[in-house]
């Protein structure tokens, strides 16, 4: 026979338990916005050659190092890995900071971050492609979906880079340079940083407007060493001249200004 | 693995049992407590159904981290397996080129049609045990069990189609707009949860009731052949076809080829050094996946023993264990095979679970 008060010692064991369960699921809420952060976007603008052409898709350029004349019809890059060091020397990590800069689409030449600590920052970092974590991990999402068409199905991998279009220097007409690999000898990873005070002011961050890091990207470059695409004009793997190109196009990317 | 999908995890709770003052008030609340925190859908394990590792298995690659196992996904993922929607012109599946009946491999020919009948260059391989796998593909170019089916359905020779039409093509599809929306709670499919449904289904493909297996579980005593082969398989062989899972998931040149075709993982690495290697194969299920080898050239298991007694050709990346070939004997060869029809998993092939749903 039971009695009450085992009933009752049971009833508070349950009723302990019940408790627990409508604090222990409760979600994550995200806080107000308050004054304490800001945004910060990061401006990719493309450029040919020098300051006095912009890059488009579908115009015919000559090379200055090759002569090829070329003709883009694609042109499209993963920035990844956003950081932003403070003055006390710490670094701000951007969450899911996955970004696929697309030549034909505007709004994605413009990285955006918010949510950023209000503050003085003194330094950049990017990576350019996609960390090898991301690429071993299964199926992803956002920036990173496979839908982008920015993966290797056979090799498994992010395609960093798609630069595709139309020469007369080609032998088929054609060009198509994927290039990436984030693993061993032929990784085409880099990270960069930009010391903001090195051509301009340090970034500000405040609450009342977003402040902006122009980069300047030359497309040209990815045949600064590589050779004319009369020899090479197709690249669709990991490898030494995806490497190159890749390299030498990254190293190509500069820093503008900070517009706080 | 045998489990079933008709029985719900409220049914398999024993009411008559429970029903009884106090224990039936704390079951309620430990029944609450339990599923007031599932997220995604998930089904919290109190039945028999789910991924489970044979004892005597290592520890699996593939976790089901962010993509945590359900009925529901498990589900989804084997009507994907088993729809040509998946496919250019919607002709052919998964289970076109990866039948149950024949271990989740081909139907005995040595390269698979692929949409409008182009055949492809390399043996469709038998499928089981993928969630030990570390990687996929007779080349090991493909990484992880979620992006595994992105392979089979791009490949110009295969599916031939984009994963940009498959997501567009069930999205169009009401029925599977609801069955992903059970499953993953999305309004919209994304490439993401299609490849991530199918790595549900594909995780549980577990060949783990063989005789091989029942031995292992103390539960069949090998014949005198068998046995006699096992001991010969184990100092022959199995340096490279490990147990429990008949691979070490290396890349060799077994020595069919003085010169490279196909260069295998040096397609994948650009290095030399890898040109002409292929993944070992598991064997399991080997009697009855054949033809042998990334090509389909050997249709027995005879054939085979014979390449690898008598066979061998020499080249610089072959591998150096086989430099001088595995000497058996006639007698030997007889054995071996009898320990390798041990690994034919009747149950496997023939679980209703891993079938085509009948719709």
């Amino acid at each position: 026979m039971k009695t009450f008060s085992q009933y009752k010692k049971f009833s508070l064991i349950a009723l302990a338990i019940a408790g627990l369960t409508f604090t222990s699921c409760k979600k994550e809420v995200t806080p107000e916005p308050t004054a304490t952060t800001g945004s910060v976007s990061v401006n990719f603008e493309h450029k040919w050659v020098d300051l006095s052409a912009n890059f488009t898709l579908n115009m015919e350029y000559i090379h200055p190092v090759t002569n090829d004349t070329l003709n883009f019809t694609t042109m499209k890059y993963y920035i990844s890995n956003l950081k932003l060091k403070k003055a006390d020397g710490t670094w701000w990590t951007h969450p899911e900071s996955y970004f696929l800069v697309d030549v034909e689409n505007v709004s994605s030449t413009k990285l955006s971050m918010s949510n950023v600590p209000v503050g003085t920052y003194t330094e950049l970092s990017y990576t350019f492609g996609v960390d090898s974590t991301r690429n071993v991990s299964g199926a992803q999402t956002g920036a990173l979906s496979i839908a982008k068409d920015m993966f290797w199905s056979w090799n498994s991998g992010y395609i960093f880079l798609k630069a595709e279009g139309l020469s007369a220097n080609s032998t088929t007409g054609s060009y198509s340079f994927h290039l990436g690999g984030f693993s061993g000898a032929n990784s085409t990873l880099s990270t960069k940083n930009v010391v903001f005070n090195s051509v301009s002011t340090d970034l500000v961050v405040s609450s009342s407007h977003e402040s902006e890091i122009s980069m300047l990207v030359f497309p040209d470059k990815l045949w600064n060493t590589a050779g004319s695409i009369n020899t090479t004009n197709t690249i669709h793997m990991p490898g030494s001249g995806a490497k190159t190109m890749a390299n030498d196009f990254v190293n190509g990317i500069e820093f503008e200004h900070v517009h706080n | 693995m045998v489990f079933s999908l008709i029985s719900t995890p409220i049914q398999t709770f024993q009411f008559k049992k429970l029903f009884s003052g106090m224990r039936f008030f704390c079951s309620m609340i430990l029944v609450f407590v339990l599923f007031s925190c599932k997220k995604d859908n998930e089904i919290v394990p109190v039945d028999d159904w789910g991924f489970k590792k044979p004892s005597y298995f290592p520890e699996p690659h593939y976790t089901f981290e962010n993509n945590a196992q359900t009925k529901l996904r498990f589900s989804l993922g084997r009507d994907l397996f088993y729809d040509s929607i998946l496919s250019l012109d919607n002709s052919i599946s998964c289970a076109s080129c990866h039948a149950q009946t024949h271990g989740f491999s081909d139907h005995n020919v040595a390269f698979s049609a692929g949409v409008n009948g182009t055949l492809g260059v390399r043996n469709s391989p038998a499928l089981s045990n993928l969630a030990w796998y570390p990687t996929f593909m007779w080349d090991g170019g493909i990484v992880n069990i979620e992006t595994f089916s992105v392979g089979p359905i791009t490949n110009p020779l295969e599916m031939h189609e984009s994963i940009l039409n498959v997501v567009g093509k069930l999205n169009a599809n009401s029925a599977y707009r609801s069955k992903f929306k059970l499953a993953y709670d999305v309004d919209s499919i994304t490439d993401q949860k299609m490849l991530q449904a199918l790595a549900q289904y594909m995780a549980m493909l577990i060949s783990d009731d063989s005789k091989y297996d029942k031995f292992k579980k103390g539960t069949y005593t090998f014949t005198a052949d068998e046995n006699a082969g096992y001991f010969l398989f184990q100092a022959k062989c199995a340096s490279c076809h490990t147990e429990p899972l008949f691979t070490d998931f290396t890349y060799r040149n077994n020595g069919i080829d003085a010169t490279f075709t196909d260069l295998g993982r040096g397609m994948i690495t650009q290095n030399a050094a890898d040109n002409g290697k292929f993944k070992v194969p598991s064997l399991r299920n080997v009697q009855l996946t054949y033809p042998y080898m990334h090509d389909g050239r050997y249709f027995t298991l005879s054939q085979v023993l014979d390449h690898y007694a008598t066979g061998i050709q020499s080249s610089s990346t072959l591998d150096p264990s086989l430099a001088s070939g595995i000497p058996l004997t006639a007698d030997e060869k007889l054995k071996i095979i009898a320990f390798l029809r041990t690994l034919t998993d009747y149950t496997f092939m023939a679980n209703p679970d891993l079938s085509e749903p009948i719709h």
